[in-house]
């Protein structure tokens, strides 16, 4: 009996050396990967897990900038990763420690680039675009069978958004992206970092506000799935994972996503290491691991988003690969568009101006 | 004794305050008043004496409203009150604890009841200096509750409950937290204000004393019932029950049988080799019915020789309680009863005249004691 | 020695836990936001001694709180949120006195029971509990799904999004806090004053406002406060009560310090919160000391 509970104090002891010699923390976005691989990573390096999630840029920059969070690998979106990288939050990559850095995709690295120069701080985990969730059935008892579910006209003319409001509109709650999508409407540059262009997305946006009945980021995809809502402005991966969840639950809902044909935003998802990780060594680990040809396509037929590894295509199912809502084609790529991030003042402008839209104030 | 104004219980043409008719109230299957009938008449200060748990304080929540017979009727003025609350009954209750409200001053717990009434600010200011002279409290008008002594806010509670003019005060044992000095003086000031207000007053107590000092009338309960309405005087001299006679003052409780009548004498035998006891009984006594002799203390006389009296007992001193004014006898009788007998010390203690174990004789008259049935 | 210590353990505690962070905050405050970590300049670099200290002092300034003068947003946001805070803290002491009054009138043996249950809610997450109200209020919700049922209303109502569901939210979290002080003011009232009141000419109801609610004015005062401090800058349940439409300061701040990473501007906004609370809750001190002092 002593002896069993010596040798049980001992490989306490010895499994809390291990753990705090091997551990790896990891903060993503929520609803962001198959489980397995984190089971199956910890298998593979005998590294620790710890697994957290987030469900805003804004909370993860907040972390960023404060210092010492204590993760070691992070995912912000490209425009928060550019402005976390001036701030120096971030440590360049080690190429040595990362083997399966030449599965990425040139495609995709390249428009990456615009927030990393040389993808030197970060990896990409996924890609997507911004556009428009719908309850099919829904949507065509409001608006007839022709109504225009692949184009912004949906939820910016306010005849429509009349007849929508009484099935339920949910918009993100995230204006750098909400912005953009309203001057697109209007055949400005989305991408405009001009007061003045900014300012005209008021006008858009108040006029439908009435109709909106939230402004969130995740509570969507639930609120689809259930039929609680017959539309969604989200992330396309976000709103395939309603459309399974509907698909699943048998519940007679059906939803498709759709990159509104004036322009829908091309976002990208950076794996990326803080300049305090508290163990740099097995970050790369990690990211490694991602990288893997056969994990990367494990993650997105999970998930329902695009990647940028390009040796892990084969692998998707068909249902990913084959659907121009997660890997568009040429034409739709060419319709796509990227945001850089805005300065301090004018970030301002465009939170006061989400406010503003929001609450009427 | 002479039927005058200040006795209307002998008056047959009077006319009650309070009529309690056959009136029954039952707290589930506890009976507290059990079918109890009783006059009450105008400016008595009538005295509701008992044990805790008799139905006193019953009785007198169904006078004031807060609780209502379960059988009879109650009648104030000829009115039956039973469907009348309390607010609007011409009856103001003084609590045992009180009940002052502690946030209001002492003026304005006098007033309380008056600004209920929308009398004029004239009348209330007048009203209310009144009551603060009569209880002679006007320099405390300002103070709080908690900021006088316990004497003036049982003072503040008699005021704010006259100053409506009640027909009926009731008051349920005011002076029980007042220490025996405060209350001997307070009791003799409540019967000043009684007369001065001419108000009716209802007294609930368990202090024989106290009914006994300031009412006219007592009435001794127990279970519910009365046991004998009476005047202090008489309630003492002569109880209708070894009950009431043992519940006020002290007394010697002799049980024996009855063994002759003889004239309006009728003797008793109460023990083997002691002489028969002759009483004078009120009610007729069959041969050999149980009578229950009662004579008070003060009524038996203690003497070394025999003296020439129509009861003569003879005992040892058991024990002596000097009580400073008084002094108690406690003398056994051969067969074992203890007698108790009191005499005042009009003496100094150094030449009292008896002593531990001394034998005494003791004597009384043929009319000091009473002779009761039960 | 030891008097000393008893008087210096609340200091400490109020140094510690309430000044050192309201002085880094307000230090913040009077900073520049910056794209740097931590976002905001100067910091103070204890390395370069009193020069350095010297220099950091004079980059401090005024600005951000002229900043909150400019733009109608924030009173807007102030002024709303005294209004929600206000009007809930209303409706809990309605929906609580009637709790705590009949708690205190609830035969003895009961009352510790009654007690339990007021306090249980604690035992669950307060997050769960907001979640769980989230369910209930949804138009698929099962209030919804109930009242339908019983054919009470044809259309779902919409009540989750809206300042209805804020007030729900906040009248439910923080009921106990209304409730317990009112009870145990209303617990140690003698219930002979009512008799007494009643005796001396007043109805049940004139009783119970001329008597009851002023004994319990303590009760009501503290339970109030209780409610209307944290409700003023609560920021959780209006996010996920609330509808975007609902202002209120904890989400400006939130704006402030997550959207805008404008943690000089986000911190003015939390100095002046503060300020606005210190207020009421030094009347409520000074009504608590009055209290003590006139039970002597």
């Amino acid at each position: 009996m002593k002896n069993t509970f010596l040798t049980l104090t001992m490989t306490a002891a010895l499994t809390a050396m291990a753990a705090s010699a091997e551990e790896v923390r990891v903060y993503n976005w929520s609803d962001y990967i198959d489980e397995d691989l984190l089971s199956k990573f910890e298998e593979e390096t005998g590294i620790k897990l710890i697994y957290d999630v987030f469900d805003s840029n804004e909370v993860l920059e907040t972390k960023m900038l404060a210092g010492g969070s204590g993760y070691d690998v992070v995912v912000p979106s490209g425009t928060f990763l550019q402005r976390q990288i001036t701030a120096g939050a971030f440590q360049k990559l080690d190429l040595a420690q990362l083997s399966n850095h030449g599965n990425m995709w040139d495609v995709i690295e390249a428009r990456t680039e615009q927030y990393d120069p040389e993808n030197a701080y970060s990896i990409n985990y996924m890609w997507g675009t911004t556009g428009l969730g719908v309850n099919t059935g829904k949507v065509a008892e409001a608006l007839g069978d022709d109504a225009p579910i692949g184009s912004l006209e949906l939820v910016f003319n306010p005849a429509n958004m009349e007849k929508l409001a009484n099935c339920g509109v949910h918009f993100l709650d995230a204006p750098a992206e909400m912005i953009p999508a309203a001057l697109a409407y209007l055949g400005e540059d989305p991408n405009s970092h001009d007061k003045e262009v900014i300012a005209k997305a008021e006008a858009v946006l108040t006029a439908i506000r009435p109709y909106v009945l939230k402004f969130h980021s995740s509570e969507y995809i639930n609120a689809l799935a259930n039929g609680d809502i017959c539309v969604a402005f989200g992330w396309s991966g976000d709103i395939l994972q309603a459309r399974d969840r509907a698909w699943e639950a048998e519940n007679g809902v059906e939803i498709a996503y759709n990159a509104p044909s004036e322009g829908a935003l091309m976002w990208f998802d950076q794996m990326a290491i803080p300049a305090d990780a508290p163990n740099p060594k097995a970050a790369h680990i990690f990211l490694n691991y991602i990288m893997d040809a056969d994990n990367a396509a494990a993650a997105s037929n999970y998930v329902y988003y695009a990647n940028g590894n390009k040796a892990s295509q084969p692998m998707l199912v068909e249902d990913v690969i084959g659907d121009p809502a997660i890997y568009p084609d040429e034409k739709t790529l060419e319709n796509l568009y990227t945001t850089t991030p805005y300065d301090t003042k004018i970030q301002r402008v465009v939170t006061r101006l989400w406010t503003k839209i929001k609450s009427g104030t | 004794m002479a039927l005058d104004a200040s006795a209307p219980w002998e008056d047959p043409e009077a006319k009650p305050v309070i009529h309690f008719q056959n009136v029954t109230k039952r707290f589930g299957d506890f009976t507290a008043i059990d079918d109890l009938t009783i006059d009450i008449y105008e400016k008595e200060f009538f005295a509701l004496l008992g044990p805790s748990g008799c139905g006193k304080t019953t009785l007198m929540r169904m006078l004031a409203g807060f609780e209502t017979p379960t059988e009879g009727t109650i009648l104030l003025q000829g009115e039956n009150i039973a469907p009348v609350p309390p607010n609007k009954r011409a009856v103001n209750m003084m609590f045992q604890s009180y009940a002052l409200f502690p946030h209001l001053s002492i003026w304005e717990n006098i007033a309380f009841g008056l600004k209920r009434d929308g009398m004029s600010k004239h009348d209330i200011n007048e009203r209310v200096d009144e009551m603060l002279r009569l209880t002679r409290l006007e320099q405390f008008a300002r103070r709080k509750p908690h900021q006088i002594s316990g004497g003036q806010r049982q003072r503040v509670a008699l005021a704010r409950s006259l100053a409506k003019h009640p027909k009926l005060l009731l008051l349920d044992e005011p002076l029980g937290a007042l220490d025996k000095k405060l209350r001997q003086e307070t009791q003799f000031e409540l019967m000043d204000i009684q007369e001065k207000t001419d108000t009716t007053f209802v007294i609930v107590t368990h202090d024989q004393e106290e009914a006994m000092t300031v009412a006219s009338r007592v009435a001794v309960m127990d279970h519910g019932k009365i046991i004998q309405v009476a005047t202090p005087d008489a309630i003492y001299e002569t109880p209708n029950s070894t009950y009431v006679a043992d519940f006020i003052g002290d007394v010697n409780l002799i049980e024996g049988k009855a063994a002759g009548q003889d004239g309006d004498k009728l003797k008793i035998t109460w023990a083997e080799g002691q002489p028969d006891i002759i009483g004078t009984p009120t009610t007729e006594f069959s041969n050999g019915q149980t009578v229950h002799f009662a004579i008070r203390p003060e009524k038996v006389s203690i003497t070394a020789e025999k003296p020439e009296k129509a009861n003569c007992l003879q005992g040892k001193i058991l024990d002596i309680a000097y009580l400073g004014n008084i002094s108690t006898y406690h003398v056994e009788l051969a067969g074992g009863k203890v007698i108790k007998a009191q005499t005042a010390n009009n003496r100094r203690l150094s030449r009292r005249s008896f002593t531990w174990e001394d034998d005494v004789w003791l004597s009384f008259t043929d009319t000091a004691g009473v002779l009761l049935e039960r | 020695m030891r008097r000393f210590f008893l008087i210096a353990v609340p200091y400490m505690w109020l140094l510690a836990l309430f000044m050192v962070p309201f002085i880094i905050v307000f230090k913040i405050s009077l900073s520049d936001t910056a794209l740097a970590i931590p976002p905001y300049t100067p910091t103070l670099d204890f390395a370069a001694g009193w020069q350095g200290f010297k220099s950091f002092l004079s980059e401090l300034d005024w600005e951000n709180y002229v900043f909150l003068t400019e733009d109608d947003l924030y009173w807007k946001a102030y002024i709303s949120s005294f209004k929600i805070a206000l009007t809930s803290t209303i409706l809990t002491l309605l929906v609580g006195y009637p709790i705590a009054y009949g708690m205190a009138r609830a035969p003895h043996e009961w009352r510790a029971t009654l007690l339990m249950l007021v306090i249980l809610p604690f035992w669950t997450s307060f997050l769960i509990r907001v979640y769980s109200w989230m369910g209930i209020l949804s138009q698929e919700g099962y209030l919804n799904q109930f009242l339908m049922s019983f054919g009470l209303i044809s259309e779902p109502l919409i009540i989750l999004n809206t300042n209805i569901a804020v007030y729900i939210g906040i009248v439910y979290t923080y009921l106990p806090f209304m409730i317990l002080p009112i009870y145990s003011a209303l617990e140690k009232m003698d219930e002979s004053l009512l008799e007494a009141a009643e005796d001396l000419g007043c109805s049940r109801f004139t009783a119970f406002w001329l008597v009851t609610i002023p004994l319990s004015k303590q009760g009501i005062i503290a339970g109030s406060f209780l409610v209307f401090i944290p409700a003023l800058g609560e920021f959780v349940i209006p996010s996920l009560l609330g509808g975007s439409k609902t202002l209120m300061i904890g989400k400006v701040l939130w704006e402030e310090f997550f959207s805008n990473r404008d943690w000089p501007v986000a911190s003015a906004v939390a100095v002046i919160l503060l300020l606005i609370l210190v207020i009421p809750i030094i009347l409520f001190q000074r009504n608590e000391q009055k209290q003590r002092e006139a039970e002597g």
